[in-house]
């Protein structure tokens, strides 16, 4: 058991390694979520519509555009260096492949999730509400969730001529749940709701985390196989 | 698949014969639409009409598609 | 050869499909009763909902018999799933078109975010995904493998896309929900309405069989081509 810890342990850290030397995914997702939530703010129009009803959708919104980015890019080293083969044919099974990969991703996406937060706080006048720490679990969720069934598909998009372009289409309409109840929760919070109201919104984000990753893990060797 | 080809090609006008002639039938039959919403207005029946035909047109399109692969496939089997 | 059977059967299936359409059609124009407070684009139900139901047996299938490909790797099993597929979306396709033709005229509006609407156009563009990605690969076993993997996972999204949207629907005033009417279907309305289920069920069935001979077919044109090169 500890074995396979370690193989996804290391996995992990080789990801989180190479991206704090490039800087390539976390510099595009985070100027991505900025300029997104700028444009955003001028896109609504505050003699019509206030800011903070639309806040919460719009960040989750920004979360799933610029998670796509960092997503897709998942197995791009590998497809490109032709070191997916190496990755393949280490002692290291395949689901340790995808744990580690998810969980990178997921580092990643969080951060990401935790500007957007505060980019939208600013330029939206929302506030974080009275219990910001569920709010946090209710990104984090989220996040989980979709960097689980955006790393299976980023390896299904990347083995297809299509490539990247193809992500947001196989993603999308598995995405619906997450975003009707990580928004839903969202919205709630920064309105100073009680977190009761929430409670079954964070359970289902759980349920569907858990159900993304354990997915994943059990699909992922069928997709990179060969 | 020339019996499908030809099955369809009797049951298919037949068919479009029959929902046309009913939407006809059903405005002369004097039908008074109970509500507010389909008062004085013939709208629902053509909405029903091209509902039906979607419906027969597209169950067609498919088995005619299958047919073409068929016959497609039959041919290249042939050489 | 097993083909030949299956193509009788499936062309028997589909002409008494297409005969029972008719009747369909026949029935629901000039014997079932009008519905009350609806009128006449009510019937239209008789067509939307049994495509549904269709449909979701097709895309029910399909996964279904993508997961089994994907353990047991017999391609009979994958052709079986991209018939069904196909399927489903023709099926799919005809409930997302008259929907919104029944619901300008029920409710007023073309669209809403009613459960089985969303879910049926969720469904429809997951099995796009199938599709886009069975036919974009350089290699096809590939292809089919990714179509498997697309198919299972949106088959196992379904109830939380389901459990989303009648939350979802539950915050916010609704127009009047998609029923043929009240509590209970009078005698001659469910009988229309079974009728027309078993219709297209057995059209579905038919041209699914069809659909599977020109696939077993065509991987034995493919094999040949293959072995001569």
């Amino acid at each position: 058991m500890s074995l396979y810890l370690d193989q996804i342990r290391v996995i992990v850290w080789k990801d989180l390694l190479l991206e704090l030397r490039t800087r390539e995914r976390i510099a595009a997702m985070g100027a991505f979520a900025v300029l997104a939530a700028v444009l955003f703010a001028f896109a609504i129009d505050t003699s019509v519509v206030r800011p903070q009803d639309v806040a919460a959708g719009l960040i989750w919104m920004t979360m799933v555009f610029g998670g796509l980015l960092g997503v897709g890019r998942t197995f791009h080293l590998e497809a490109q260096d032709g070191a997916m083969l190496g990755l393949l044919t280490s002692p290291a099974p395949k689901d340790a492949v995808f744990l580690g990969k998810t969980i990178a991703n997921f580092a990643l996406l969080f951060m990401i999730s935790l500007l957007v937060l505060g980019v939208f706080m600013l330029f939206f006048s929302v506030e974080l509400g009275p219990s910001p720490l569920v709010l946090v679990l209710v990104l984090a969720l989220g996040a989980l969730g979709f960097v689980a069934l955006g790393t299976l598909f980023a390896a299904v998009s990347s083995g297809t001529t299509m490539g990247e372009t193809l992500l947001p289409i196989l993603i999308f309409p598995l995405l619906l749940p997450m975003v009707i109840y990580g928004a839903g929760a969202t919205s709630r919070l920064m309105a100073a709701r009680p977190v009761a109201e929430v409670e079954g919104n964070v359970r289902m984000l759980g349920a569907f985390a858990v159900m993304a990753v354990a997915v994943g893990a059990m699909l992922f060797r069928f997709v990179v196989e060969d | 698949m020339p019996r499908l080809r030809r099955a369809m090609r009797t049951l298919l006008p037949m068919a479009l014969l029959a929902v046309a002639a009913a939407s006809a039938a059903a405005q002369d039959m004097g039908l008074d639409p109970p509500t507010e919403l389909a008062r004085q207005s013939l709208r629902p029946y053509w909405h029903v009409f091209i509902a039906y035909t979607i419906a027969i047109l597209l169950v067609a399109a498919w088995a005619g598609s299958i047919a073409k692969r068929l016959a497609d496939v039959e041919k290249r089997l042939g050489e | 050869m097993a083909t030949a059977g299956i193509r009788r059967a499936g062309l028997a299936l589909t002409i008494l499909g297409l005969a029972g359409l008719v009747l369909v059609y026949w029935l629901s124009f000039f014997w079932v009763s009008t519905e009350m407070t609806q009128g006449v684009a009510q019937r239209i139900f008789y067509v939307h909902v049994p495509a549904a139901w269709t449909s979701f047996l097709a895309f029910g299938l399909a996964a279904l018999t993508s997961g089994m490909y994907l353990w047991l790797r017999d391609d009979r099993l994958d052709r079986a799933a991209v018939c069904a597929a196909e399927g489903g979306m023709v099926f799919a396709t005809i409930m997302l078109t008259t929907g919104p033709l029944w619901g300008k005229i029920a409710w007023g509006t073309f669209w809403t975010w009613e459960p089985r609407l969303t879910f049926t156009l969720l469904m429809w563009f997951i099995f796009l995904g199938y599709f886009m990605v069975r036919s974009s690969t350089e290699d096809p076993e590939k292809g089919k493998r990714f179509a498997a993997v697309v198919a299972i996972v949106g088959a196992l999204d379904i109830p939380f896309i389901h459990l989303s949207v009648v939350w979802f629907r539950s915050l916010h005033p609704q127009p009047v929900v998609l029923k043929p009417e009240g509590p209970t279907l009078p005698g001659d309305m469910l009988t229309l309405l079974l009728t027309s289920l078993t219709v297209f069920t057995v059209l579905f069935f038919g041209l699914f069989l069809l659909r599977y001979a020109l696939e077993g077919l065509r991987s034995r044109v493919e094999l040949s081509a293959r072995a001569t090169v």
